[in-house]
């Protein structure tokens, strides 16, 4: 058989074929064992020597020639076939995995952590049921003195309390340490108060202490100022006023300049550029003393955060009590 | 509390109102609001507790904003004049039982005053600062209070009973238990011998620096009046003002503390203005009981310690003259220190400052006139000792956010709960009662966290069918050795429909949780109910586990009890699991150890066993994993088939097991004789049956 016409035939059936049944065929018709090909090599007997390299080197390459060309028809084919049946409505919605929410103090938390334990305080927790000690007498907070009713208290049996603050664990890590330290206390506290929307009955507070040879009320509005900045991913102004906590002397109010705003005055800082954040102060040499640290050689500053009232700014939430309601309407927000 | 400006303005020159405001939030106080009322303006300021001693006044107050404005101080000047026949010890003489509870008790007599209505420039400064107009003498003896700080009284002279003849005697004493006083506004007070009180002969004619009594009262027909200025302990005052419920303009300050030296010139301030308004004469000398005067205060300081305080160098000049601005006296002055680097000053504090003890309160003084403002922010200098990673915590954080992947919503209820911890079988003797619950709804600390997460799971349900949550959060019990409290970690999934998978879906959780926190030596055990255990009835006892590591019991697996969730009012079905996060702390292990993959090939065989219904599965993986031996990989369970076509009462369970060696190809003449050794094995039990 003339090797060119059978090329011309074999491309023209290539052409045609329509799926991998008719690819198949096409192989077995010109490749197979009883194939046109294989019928070339049987008759390259009878040939003249000459006739047979010629006739061998040209079935050769049209054997090649042929498997490549099948070959490139089956992925075409393929190609063809997956594009007919895998069409995808690519505006579906997602079937994702459904993952839960983390509550959104937990998130608080978790993000003052981070940059309190990034300049170096340590995470420390405390109990919830206190004494009268360590909430009230160890930081300068007499028995019959009326600065105790800065901090309505639930009582338990036994002279025993719920901590109004997470302050007691100053105390508590400071008589099982040695200075100079640096730590901060995230944790549960208790009032004794009617609730509304910017009061709750428990909340978390953030108690932050460092301690040390000369750390100044200049060290404390730098450490605070960073924390800030980097809590609200801006630049954050503060500012002291005098306040009056007894356990510390002297006492500040901290305000922050104003995030919305950024201190030009608004509906959120009441028009003064300014929102008061926390309590702050130098640790009052009583409260060392009640510690075992001698205060005639260490010194330093202490605050405390609302971390419900830090969630609040963030997340422009207008009442606590959504934090202690479970509804997940508002905790799948996180 | 309420002030006035234009009477601020008596004593000081001041800023306009808005300057005033700033000048105070950024020195002194904070003020809450200003409000202009007919051509004055009412300030309520925020005075810090630490300063009521000197600042609930408006001489106080003044004196203040002078210091704080580098403003003159005036204070109020006037000449007294006392009728020299009329001897005070002639009318009056106290008795003061207890110095303890009365410092100092200053009075004073007026004679033939005419009682009317005050002049309207008495009113008008009264009513801005909240208070009614009576009459005149009343009103003298609020307004001198509001002025000075110093709480005073007027007692009707001629309704003090009194010996036949001779001076009327004024006694401070405690009260009897039972006795009674009816006070000023018809009050009916019991009284103990807690309460200290001002009495004559026959019984209590005020409560000492609280309230006045009806029997002395300054009335229209009033002619002679006792002036009352004394300094009463505070921790008396206090206790008496609890216990009575009664807090007024008096006891709030008496409270906070005044100094002892204040009632001497307000009582002649108030006999002054009785005497210009109400006419009168006023009695020669003041009867003045002060057996433990009080001395001035003497605090040193030194100026480098200030600087390392508030971590700024204020010169001394500025030093010295901020002290003077607020009437501090320094009285010594030294160079201390390495080539007297340092200053030590030795100050007068002045009477009316009890606020001002150590140096630190002299440091804040000095810093907030200075200006805290001033103070440039500057990074502390320590060792780099890095922060201690806290195990407890990061652990949580882990649990947490396996169980948010897992589907899981975190929620923080309230450490409070009501009466129906009871249902859950909670007696009294291991839940903790708050004294002075907020409400019914608080009157427990919560001994469990999963009565507050049923109630979330009813509350969700108006909104969802299906619900996921957890918390991880301290519970609180009674034990014999005291109160504990304790972190626990619960987790639950409710549906509205009851479906056993839900079991094996929380289960499932549990596993993973357990096993990404590196615990594997876990097993779940059938409860065994004993007599003092109360939690049980929070579970279906036919649906629950018990979730063990060795001997140590970690917590419970199951579903709800119909009774808890018919009594929470939720239809449905809800699954968890309660592991004390304390126990479990101590399995959690962060170490992980890679296990080579053989080289050799797995070769797998089916195994289908039938076994009476009750039968649990885990006895036969166990049964087929002893037996098997080391060369069994992993037994997987991938059917259980019970009903049509297999005997009543049983199942038929199916297994892959997947042999494999670490060392060699095995042979599998090697791995049937291992499978007849599983067949032997599960045979010896009659009533299971193998099938291959």
């Amino acid at each position: 058989m003339d090797i060119k016409l059978l090329k011309t035939e074999a491309e023209k059936d290539l052409t045609l074929s329509k799926d991998l049944k008719d690819l198949d065929d096409i192989f077995r018709k010109y490749l197979g064992k009883k194939g046109s090909i294989a019928e070339i090599f049987n008759s390259l007997a009878e040939m003249s020597k000459k006739d047979r390299i010629k006739a061998g080197k040209e079935a050769n390459e049209l054997k090649s020639f042929l498997i490549d060309k099948i070959n490139q028809k089956r992925l075409d084919l393929a190609e063809t076939i997956k594009g007919k049946e895998q069409w995808i409505d690519i505006s579906l919605p997602a079937k994702g995995p459904k993952t839960g929410h983390l509550h959104p103090l937990t998130l608080i938390k978790r993000k003052v952590s981070e940059i309190f334990e990034s300049m170096g305080f340590s995470y420390i927790e405390g109990p919830e049921i206190e004494n009268e000690f360590y909430n009230f007498d160890a930081l300068n907070i007499p028995k019959d003195h009326p600065a105790r009713d800065a901090w309505d208290t639930f009582y338990l049996d036994k002279g025993l309390l719920l901590r109004t603050h997470t302050s007691p664990v100053q105390v508590r890590f400071m008589e099982k340490n040695n200075p100079p330290l640096r730590i901060f206390v995230p944790g549960r506290v208790f009032r004794h108060e009617a609730t509304d929307a910017s009061h709750e009955v428990n909340f978390y507070q953030i108690e932050g202490l460092m301690v040390g040879k000369d750390v100044s009320t200049a060290n404390f509005k730098a450490v605070i100022k960073e924390f800030f900045s980097r809590f609200f991913g801006k630049k954050i102004e503060i500012r002291l006023r005098p306040s009056f906590f007894p356990f510390v002397e002297p006492g500040f109010e901290v305000d922050i300049s104003c995030v919305v705003c950024k201190g030009k005055g608004c509906s959120v800082c009441s028009k003064t550029g300014w929102v008061e954040i926390m309590g702050a102060g130098m640790v009052h040499p009583n409260v060392l003393k009640a510690s075992g640290i001698n205060p005639k050689f260490w010194q330093g500053f202490a605050f405390g955060i609302g971390i419900d009232r830090l969630a609040m700014m963030k997340y422009k939430i207008n009442d606590i009590r959504l934090f202690y309601s479970s509804d997940l309407r508002f905790l799948e927000q996180f | 509390m309420l002030f006035s400006y234009n009477w601020l303005k008596d004593y000081t020159k001041l800023p306009k109102p808005a300057k005033l405001v700033e000048l105070l939030v950024m020195h002194s106080f904070e003020v809450e609001e200003v409000l202009k009322i007919s051509g004055d303006y009412l300030f309520e300021v925020d005075v810090l507790s630490n300063r009521a001693p000197d600042c609930f006044s408006h001489i106080g107050l003044a004196r203040e904003i002078a210091a704080v404005s580098s403003k003159r101080f005036k204070a109020p000047k006037f000449n007294l004049k006392e009728k020299n026949k009329l001897k005070i010890e002639d009318f009056i003489n106290i008795n003061v039982s207890d110095k303890n509870d009365c410092l100092r008790y200053s009075g004073r007599v007026l004679l033939n005053v005419k009682v009317g209505p005050s002049p309207k420039w008495v009113q008008k400064r009264l009513k801005i600062c909240g208070l009614r107009p009576i009459n005149n003498i009343v009103d003298i003896v609020n307004y001198v209070m509001l002025e000075t700080g110093q709480p005073l009284h007027a007692f009707d002279f001629d309704k003090i009973s009194g010996p036949k003849s001779g001076p009327k005697k004024i006694i401070v004493r405690r009260a009897e238990k039972g006795e009674k006083i009816i006070s000023l506004d018809d009050e009916k007070y019991g009284l103990n011998e807690n309460i200290l009180v001002i009495s004559d002969l026959e019984g209590p004619l005020a409560i000492a620096g609280i309230k006045g009594g009806k029997k002395a009262e300054i009335d229209k027909k009033t002619k002679n009046i006792v002036l009352e200025a004394a300094n009463f302990n505070y921790q008396v005052v206090r206790r008496a003002s609890r216990i009575l419920k009664l807090k007024t303009d008096a006891s709030w300050r008496f409270e906070n503390r005044i100094s002892p030296n204040l009632t001497e010139s307000s009582i002649n301030r108030a006999a002054y203005l009785i005497k210009s308004i109400a006419k009168g004469d006023v009695s020669w000398g003041i009867i003045d009981s002060y057996p433990k005067k009080a001395l001035p205060v003497k605090v040193k300081f030194a100026t480098d310690y200030l600087e390392r305080l508030l971590g700024i160098e204020v010169p001394v000049r500025d030093i010295k003259d901020i002290l003077s601005r607020l009437e501090f006296e320094v009285i010594d002055e030294r160079a201390i220190g390495d080539n007297n680097s340092s200053i030590q000053l030795t100050v007068k504090v002045p009477d009316f400052r009890l606020d001002i003890s150590i140096p630190e309160d002299l440091i804040e003084e000095i810093g907030r006139i200075y200006g805290y403002y001033k103070i440039q922010p500057v990074f502390p200098v320590s060792s780099l000792i890095p922060a201690k990673k806290n195990i407890d915590v990061f652990w949580e954080q882990m649990i947490k956010d396996i169980l948010k992947e897992s589907g899981f919503s975190e929620v923080y209820n309230y450490s409070f709960t009501g009466e129906e911890a009871k249902k859950f079988g909670y007696n009294k003797e291991e839940i903790i009662r708050i004294l002075n619950p907020i409400s019914d709804e608080h009157n427990y600390l919560r001994p469990s966290l999963i009565v507050n997460l049923l109630k979330n799971v009813s509350l969700n349900f108006r909104y969802f069918n299906e619900v996921k949550i957890f918390e991880l959060g301290k519970i609180f019990k009674k034990t014999n050795s005291g109160l504990i409290e304790k972190k626990m970690i619960c987790s639950l999934i409710a549906s509205k429909e009851d479906n056993n998978d839900l079991f094996y879906q929380i289960k499932g959780v549990l596993d993973q949780f357990l096993n990404k926190l590196g615990i594997s030596d876990i097993y779940y055990d059938e409860h065994q109910p004993t007599p003092d255990d109360s939690k049980i009835s929070v579970w279906d006892i036919k649906r629950c586990a018990e979730v063990k590591s060795g001997s140590e019991e970690l917590g419970f697996l199951g579903a709800v009890s119909s009774s808890i969730l018919d009594s929470m009012k939720i239809k449905g079905s809800v699954f968890l699991f309660d592991i004390d996060f304390e126990k479990l702390l101590n399995l959690c292990s962060e170490e992980h150890e890679f296990r080579p993959i053989s080289q050799y090939p797995a070769a797998v065989r089916d195994l289908s066993v039938l076994i009476p219904l009750k039968v649990k599965v885990e006895e036969v993986l166990n049964n087929i994993e002893t037996a098997g031996g080391a060369l069994i990989r992993d037994v997987d369970i991938f059917d259980i088939y019970e009903g049509e076509g297999i005997k009543e009462g049983k199942k038929s369970l199916a297994f892959h097991i997947v042999f494999q060696a670490e060392d060699r190809t095995l042979k599998s003449q090697e791995i049937d004789q291992i499978l007849n050794r599983i067949i032997k094995s599960l045979q010896e039990n009659p009533q299971w049956e193998v099938r291959k």
